[in-house]
Order: C-alpha cells, then sequence, then structure tokens
C-alpha cells in the first residue's frame, strides 16, 4: 500500500490480538482430548474418550439432532423470506422500502433479552412455548436480517436492466426470479444461508425463555453442563461446535471467491 | 425504471411474507414488552420511577455502562491496531488476517465462554501455569469477577470492532499516505495527520457498534460474571424468570432497546450496518 | 420468422411527470407499419422515457398507446410481445449466446426442437451461428450488440425497440453497424423504433425522425424534411449546425423577406408579419467569385478561418446579420482565405428558412 508499512507498535498489538482471539478457542481441542475425567490438559496420553461419551449419551446425541433440526428448518424459513423481501425491496427501492428494510435489521440491532422475554409472554398466549414451531419461527425470524444483509450486496451488483429485459421479453414476474435474479445472487443466498443457519444454531437466550423440557437445543445443554458441571464433554462438544462452524465459514469464503471471478 | 402503481404490485408481493412474520413474530413481541412495562404491576409509570428511586437499578444500569465503556474502549484500541495492519498488508496476507477475525466472530458465544472459564478459573489452565512456573503463590481471581466479564466481552467484541474500521480503511487512497510522506511528514506524522483522521469515521462506527451490543450482552457476563456482577441483561432475566416481577424486567428492557435505537439513529450515517457482514471476501 | 407484417403503432398525448418535473408533455406521434422511427433528442429530452412508455416500463400520467389500434397503455410489459435492445444491451451474464436468444421462447413455453431451429435461424440472420456457445463476456462489443439483437427478434416481435443501440462502440464500429441494422430492418420488415442522442445515426437510418427537446415533441419528419425545413430554431441547430438571422419580417409572393439594417433577406417559409428568425446551413452559403451573382448577396470580411481538409470553415463579420459561419468544399473556393480578406457571399432564396423560436 503506497509502501507505506505499519510500525512495530501496531505489528506487535496486531499479533496479541490474533492470538487472544484465537487461543482460547484452539486451547480446547487438548482439552477435549485429556485421559482426566475433569477439565485439564492431557496427563499421560491423548484419549477420544470424552468424544465417545458424547456421541453415545442421549441427553447429548438429542441435543445435537434437535439443534440441527431447528437450524436447518429455520434457515429455510429466513432463507425463503428474506431473499423475497431482499429482491422486492431491492426492485421497488423507495423510501418506504428502505424502512421496510431497516425493520429487517431490527433483530440485529435488539437485545435478544428484550426479545425473549416478550416473546415468552407472546408465545404463551398462542400456546407456542416449548414447541418445535415455536423455536423454528422465532430463530427464523431472527436470522433473517442476515439473509436481507448479504442478498443486498449480492443485488447490489446485479444490473437491474437484466430484469427489465426478461420482463419486456415476456417473462413473468416467477420467470424472472427463477431464471434471471436467482442464478445471479446464488452466492449472497447461499451466504445468508449459512449465517442464518449459524445463528440458529448457537442460539441460547430465545430458547432459555422459550423452551424448557420438550425442546431441548445443544446451546442449553452446554448451558446448563457449564453451570453444573464442567467436565471435558464440554469441551468435545465445543470443539465440535467450532469444527462445524470454521467449515461452514471455510464453504462461504469459497463461494465468494467464486463469486468474485 | 422503478416499477410503479400496478407494476409494482408483485414486488410488494415478494416483500410482504417477511413483513407480516416480523411484525407479527418480532415487532409484536416487542412492543409486548413496552406494554408490559407500562401495565404490571399496577399501569402507570411505576416501573419508570424505579430508575430514580431504587438503587439496585442504579447499580445494574452503572455497571452496564461501566462496562460498556471500558469493552468498547478496549476493543477499539486492539481492533484498530489489527485493522490498521489489515488494511496495510499485500491481498494474499489479508485474507488470512480476515480469517483470524471471522472465525472467531461466527464461533459460538458459549464455546467461547466455556474456553474462557476453562483457562481462567481458580484451577485453570492459566493459573496452573503461573503456580507451576513460581509466579504466583495462591490462584489469582481471574473470573466470576468484572475482570472476567471484561476478558471475555472483549474477545467477543474485537470483531465487530475490526470491521466497520477496516471497511473505512479500505476507502482511504493509498497514495495520499505516499503523498504526505513524500511532503516530508514522518511516519508518524502520516499516521496521525492523515491515515488517523481519515478512518475516524470507521472507528465511531466501530464504537456505536461495539457499544450498543455491549449493553444488550446476556451470555458472556452470565457465565464469567458468575451471578456476582450483574449487567442489564442478566438482571432483567433474574427479575423474570427468578422473581417474576415482570414489570421491573420489562422496564429495563424497554430503557435498553429505548437507548440502543436512539444511539443508533444519532450515528446512523456512519453505520452501516451492511457492510459488516460483506466484508468478508 | 414468420412473413407477418409490421405493426402500426400510435401514440395519443402522451405525458409522464415526476413529482413537479414533467419528463414527456403531450407527446402525439404515429408510426406506420413496418417504418424506422427514430427519437432523437438531448439527454434528459425525454426520448428514453417516451420508449419506456411504449415499452411498458414506465407508466404515462395521461395519455394512450395504441398498437394497430389497440389500447395497450395498461398491459404490461411481459405481455406486449415488443422486442428491446437495451442501452448496454442487457444480456444476460451466466447465460451462453443460445441460452440468451432462447430465453424469450422459453418463456413462452415453446417446444424444444422448435425453440432450438429458430434461435438457429435468428443467430444465422445476425450472423452469429458460430458464437451459439460462448457466454456474452468473450463477445466483442459489436457482437454483444447484435445477440442483443437476435434475442429481440427470436420471438417475433410486433414492434423493436432499440434504446441508444450504438452507444457503447467505438466511432467506426458504429458506422458499420449502422449499415447492418439499416440493412437487417429491411430484411425483417418489422417495425423499428430507435432511441438516440447522435444527430448523423438518426440521419442516416431513419425513415422518419421525431425531435424532442425538454419533454416535448418538437418536430416529426422524414431526415431530409427536417434538415431542410426545420421548425424551430433548436432543430435546426441540434440536426446540423445553422447561422440564425434575427429582423422584421414581411410576406411576398415566393415566401418572406427579412429586414435587418439596411439588408433584405430573401427566405421560404411562414412567418407572420413582425420580429422572425431565419436558418442558414453553413453549407449553403458560398463565395461568390467577380462578377457572379445570387439571390441574396452579403459582403463581409473573414473574421476566422480553418481548414478542414475537405474544406475550409470560415467564419464572416457582416455589417448587418452579425457573423456567419460558411462551410465550403475546397474545390468551391475561389480564392485562399486570410484573416481580414473582404468576400461577398451569396446563397439562394430556398436557403434561408423561416424557423420559430422555441418555448421556454
Amino acid at each position: 500500500m503506497g509502501g507505506h508499512r505499519p510500525g512495530w507498535l501496531s505489528a506487535w498489538v496486531s499479533w496479541a490480538t490474533v492470538l487472544y482471539l484465537l487461543l482460547p478457542i484452539t486451547i480446547i481441542l487438548p482439552v477435549s482430548l485429556t485421559d482426566q475425567r475433569f477439565l485439564s490438559l492431557p496427563y499421560e496420553a491423548l484419549s477420544l474418550q470424552h468424544y465417545a461419551r458424547l456421541l453415545t449419551t442421549p441427553a447429548w446425541t438429542d441435543a445435537i439432532g434437535q439443534s440441527a433440526l431447528i437450524a436447518s428448518a429455520s434457515t429455510l424459513v429466513a432463507v425463503v423470506l428474506g431473499t423475497a423481501c431482499a429482491i422486492g425491496c431491492w426492485r421497488l427501492s423507495r423510501r418506504s422500502t428502505e424502512l421496510v428494510r431497516a425493520l429487517m435489521l431490527l433483530p440485529i440491532i435488539i437485545p435478544s433479552i428484550a426479545y425473549a422475554v416478550g416473546l415468552y409472554r407472546y408465545f404463551a398466549r398462542l400456546g407456542l412455548l416449548d414447541s418445535f414451531t415455536g423455536v423454528v419461527v422465532a430463530h427464523g425470524v431472527t436470522g433473517i436480517p442476515y439473509v436481507v444483509i448479504t442478498v443486498s450486496t449480492a443485488l447490489a451488483a446485479f444490473d437491474p436492466r437484466l430484469e427489465s429485459a426478461a420482463r419486456g421479453m415476456g417473462a413473468t414476474l416467477a420467470q424472472t426470479l427463477r431464471w434471471v435474479i436467482l442464478p445471479r445472487i446464488m452466492p449472497g443466498i447461499v451466504s445468508g444461508a449459512i449465517f442464518a443457519f449459524i445463528h440458529s444454531w448457537d442460539e441460547l437466550v430465545v430458547v432459555l425463555f422459550i423452551a424448557s423440557r420438550r425442546v431441548f437445543t445443544l446451546p442449553r445443554k452446554i448451558w446448563d453442563g457449564i453451570n453444573e458441571n464442567l467436565d471435558p464433554a464440554m469441551a468435545a462438544v465445543a470443539v465440535l461446535l467450532v469444527g462445524m462452524t470454521v467449515l461452514l465459514l471455510l464453504l462461504d469464503l469459497a463461494l465468494r471467491r467464486q463469486r468474485a471471478d | 425504471m422503478r416499477p410503479a402503481g400496478r407494476h409494482a404490485l408483485g414486488w410488494w408481493g415478494l416483500i410482504l411474507p417477511a413483513f407480516l412474520l416480523m411484525t407479527a413474530f418480532y415487532v409484536a413481541p416487542i412492543l409486548q414488552v413496552l406494554a408490559i412495562s407500562f401495565t404490571e404491576p399496577q399501569p402507570g409509570l411505576g416501573n419508570y420511577e424505579r430508575l430514580l428511586t431504587s438503587e439496585s437499578v442504579q447499580r445494574v444500569i452503572g455497571t452496564t455502562l461501566r462496562i460498556g465503556v471500558v469493552t468498547t474502549a478496549i476493543a477499539l484500541l486492539l481492533g484498530y491496531a489489527l485493522a490498521y495492519r489489515i488494511a496495510l498488508s499485500g491481498p494474499r496476507a489479508q485474507r488470512w488476517w480476515l480469517l483470524a477475525v471471522l472465525v472467531p466472530l461466527w464461533i459460538s458465544v458459549l464455546v467461547r465462554a466455556f474456553a474462557w472459564v476453562t483457562l481462567l478459573r481458580r484451577q485453570g489452565l492459566v493459573n496452573q501455569g503461573l503456580m507451576a512456573a513460581g509466579a504466583i503463590e495462591q490462584p489469582l481471581a481471574l473470573v466470576w469477577n468484572e475482570f472476567g466479564i471484561v476478558v471475555g466481552m472483549v474477545h467477543y467484541m474485537v470483531p465487530y470492532a475490526v470491521l466497520p474500521m477496516l471497511s473505512a480503511m479500505r476507502e482511504i487512497d493509498p497514495r495520499v499516505l505516499a503523498a504526505a510522506r513524500g511532503l516530508g511528514a514522518g511516519r508518524a506524522g502520516a499516521f496521525l495527520r492523515v491515515f488517523l483522521p481519515l478512518s475516524l469515521p470507521g472507528v465511531i462506527a466501530a464504537g456505536v457498534l461495539v457499544f450498543i451490543f455491549s449493553l444488550g450482552f446476556y451470555i458472556t457476563p452470565a457465565i464469567l460474571g458468575g451471578g456476582k456482577t450483574l449487567m442489564a441483561a442478566e438482571w432483567i432475566k433474574l427479575q423474570i424468570l427468578d422473581l417474576i416481577r415482570w414489570g421491573l424486567g420489562a422496564m429495563l428492557a424497554t430503557v435498553l432497546v429505548v437507548a440502543i435505537l436512539a444511539t443508533l439513529a444519532v450515528f446512523s450515517r456512519l453505520v452501516n450496518l451492511r457492510r459488516l457482514f460483506g466484508a468478508g471476501g | 420468422m414468420s412473413g407477418r407484417a409490421g405493426h402500426a403503432l400510435s401514440l395519443q398525448g402522451l405525458s409522464k411527470r415526476y413529482g413537479s418535473f414533467v419528463a414527456v408533455q403531450d407527446a402525439s406521434l404515429e408510426v406506420g407499419s413496418g417504418r424506422f422511427l427514430t427519437l432523437l433528442g438531448p439527454s434528459g429530452s425525454g426520448k428514453t422515457t417516451i420508449l419506456m412508455m411504449i415499452a411498458g416500463f414506465v407508466e404515462p400520467s395521461e395519455g394512450r398507446v395504441l398498437l394497430d389500434g389497440r389500447d395497450i397503455t395498461a398491459v404490461p410489459p411481459e405481455r406486449r410481445e415488443f422486442g428491446m435492445v437495451f442501452q448496454g444491451y442487457a444480456l444476460f451474464p451466466h447465460m451462453t449466446v443460445a441460452e440468451n436468444v432462447a430465453f424469450p421462447l422459453r418463456v413462452r413455453r415453446l417446444g424444444r426442437a422448435e425453440r432450438d431451429a429458430r434461435v438457429r435461424a435468428t443467430l444465422d440472420l445476425v450472423q452469429l451461428d458460430q458464437f451459439a456457445d460462448r457466454r456474452p463476456s468473450q463477445l466483442s462489443g459489436g457482437q454483444q450488440q447484435r445477440v442483443a439483437l437476435a434475442r429481440a427478434l427470436v420471438f417475433d416481435p410486433a414492434l423493436l425497440l432499440l434504446d441508444e443501440p450504438l452507444s457503447a462502440l467505438d466511432k467506426k464500429l458504429r458506422a458499420e453497424l449502422q449499415d447492418e441494422l439499416k440493412a437487417l430492418h429491411r430484411r425483417v420488415g418489422r417495425t423499428f423504433i430507435n432511441v438516440t442522442h447522435d444527430q448523423e445515426e438518426a440521419l442516416s437510418l431513419s425513415d422518419e425522425i421525431a425531435i424532442l427537446n425538454a419533454g416535448r415533441l418538437v418536430q416529426v419528419g422524414a431526415p431530409s424534411a427536417l434538415y431542410e425545413r426545420p421548425a424551430t430554431r433548436f432543430v435546426a441547430g441540434f440536426l446540423g449546425r445553422s447561422n440564425f438571422v434575427e429582423g422584421e419580417a414581411e410576406r411576398d409572393a415566393g415566401g418572406i423577406v427579412l429586414r435587418r439594417g439596411g439588408t433584405r433577406v430573401l427566405g421560404v417559409g411562414e412567418a407572420p408579419p413582425g420580429p422572425a428568425l431565419l436558418s442558414l446551413r453553413p453549407e449553403k452559403i458560398t463565395v461568390l467569385a467577380e462578377g457572379e451573382g445570387e439571390e441574396n448577396v452579403v459582403e463581409g470580411r473573414i473574421a476566422a478561418w480553418s481548414y478542414l481538409g475537405a474544406g475550409y470553415a470560415i467564419t464572416v463579420a457582416t455589417a448587418d446579420l452579425g457573423e456567419l459561419k460558411v462551410h465550403l468544399p475546397a474545390w468551391r473556393i475561389p480564392l485562399v482565405p486570410a484573416e481580414g480578406m473582404p468576400v461577398r457571399l451569396g446563397w439562394p432564396r430556398g436557403a434561408a428558412v423561416a424557423v420559430a423560436e422555441d418555448p421556454a
């Protein structure tokens, strides 16, 4: 960059910051492989016993299954609605749609504790507490912002004349969406889906309020684990979560690079 | 060629489902919080009176603001150095640096809090390491206090601080730095008089973002505070789930939401959320 | 392509307002079947807005669009069956050339075999048959333009609308493609409506030109008619160049006589007695040789001149008519120009055309 190099201070601080960001996350890997029955680094040998326990304890596997199911369903909701909304706002692009877009971003801005409190009472009246549907709706709605953001970004690079051209040649709205708009913004949609999935997969605060016994997600199980008994199985599940996130992010980066080409 | 009139109907139809769902299942519950804060236990402003009279409410607000300010300051400092470093490195190196920021951003808050507990508790790896090295005799109290909360929160916030600052720095024409050097400014002079002022909008955006996220933060303070240091979100949860004082909890939640929206409105020109999530590539 | 003839289009009192801004005001126009009409005007004159109202992308604030006498004002663009070549072409970058051209047939759910046959025939028509499997990004600008044409023609549209189809190309290529476009129009026999700001393109391509200024249709007619007999100062100045002479008009048997100072200029056209304006093309003025005469003769001195290769551009200062610009082919000039040199200018009566001032 113009031959301007950062000085030693910024180099030192930035390396320290990156270590601060990454080390605590990586430390859980050796902890999860400990041969002890309590949280520690391995003493004598590496052991997969905690992973084995994790994958054979129904409480954990159930939680993983439920989380996967809820995350998938709510991602579907968020992607379908968020994409449609982003496309509509993009094409109409006027002051009112700017307001709609701002509305769609609220779930990222407003603290989830406020939402969770309100939803608790709201769902109680609708009979949706502790239900699969309830959690999917809550996670779906709060996942919409991620999709709206990524799809809007993808649309910003889309030439609106292509849409006019398609309509001018006789394509209906549905045909234009399917053949012209969606193929062009697919990477943005996939990015949005990845973020919406991660959002639901990790979401705890809302679940703490609106779910109790029947719906028991993985973050809920980890939360109980942290508050009750800190054991190495927690480290194992943490490693699985980190692995999954990293995989999804690499997928996203690969897609973005493809889009850039 | 913006569609208008009947041509626009189809496009409005695309917006409608998301709008309805968002209104019915997001805005309505939030409004419900507002309503509860004015109606329970009795209709009126009783709950808001507590802002002025209740020492416990004031203490929570004070703690929340204090931790928010400290977290924001540290996250900005670390984030600025990191963003500066990223902005000035080549495209290949930039990708790796960016990955080091984005991976923690998306890793579960719970996992991160858990990792910090593993490291910082009395029998944790840090204390064990320090004792084994003979640096300390007694384990230090690194967690379940404000120190632990700040360590965990800054860890969460640094990526949110880096991304807006980085996108502001990327818009700075690198030639102006070269020009400043060419005109006789030293390295420090070029940075202080040229780069820093130009990156300031990004710093403000990052500060606003980190601060408003800090205010409503629940998981990290709850785990790393160990119930001893209460921030707003945990206090609200306590009022509602444990003490069943709905009105009071809803009141503080409303105050939180209003404070955050007001902050954002004031700085709306500078904070572009969309940039944050587009900055990955 | 079927042997279907072109269709006739008629615009009746078309207006478009955006808030208080008037983009198009009360435009009425008839386009005969199989004609090539060009909407010509500077940027912001409303020509593209008119095209978009014809295409159906912009809803008129007032007025109607009729196709063969049928009111289509309320028909959405996808049901109008008009082919359109967009500015910059708007080719679908994720589809091949063949897929782009097949798109209009695909949305009409045509069978695969017929679709392929028509795509091939249309690509033949624009001489792109060997490029069927390329992506638009792998084509040159001229090839992209032809893909856009093929895509707009493949579904046998009632009208072909062209929005600045040549503006993205460099000058030489533009001239080449102008000829091709003209030949294509003749071959397919469809009604073409073209939008451009380039007066040369309009003159060379069109059967008819409609000139727009500030949202109003100023004059419609054949290119030569517009050039020879412009109706207003704007038309005379925009289509080619012109000298303007202001003065007091009177009628006489041959047209009008304009009086300015001690000079009388004979002109053609209509103007009520009183202040009037004549337009005089620089290439219709000649420098008279010794003893030569003309219907109009004015004396002056050369104020400036430049050599253009094919001829000279000379500015002559006259006593009553101000400065007159004169374009002379090199072989017609009886002298070597020099600043300050006295000259006699002459032009036939028909070269001076009475034009109206444009409404503000």
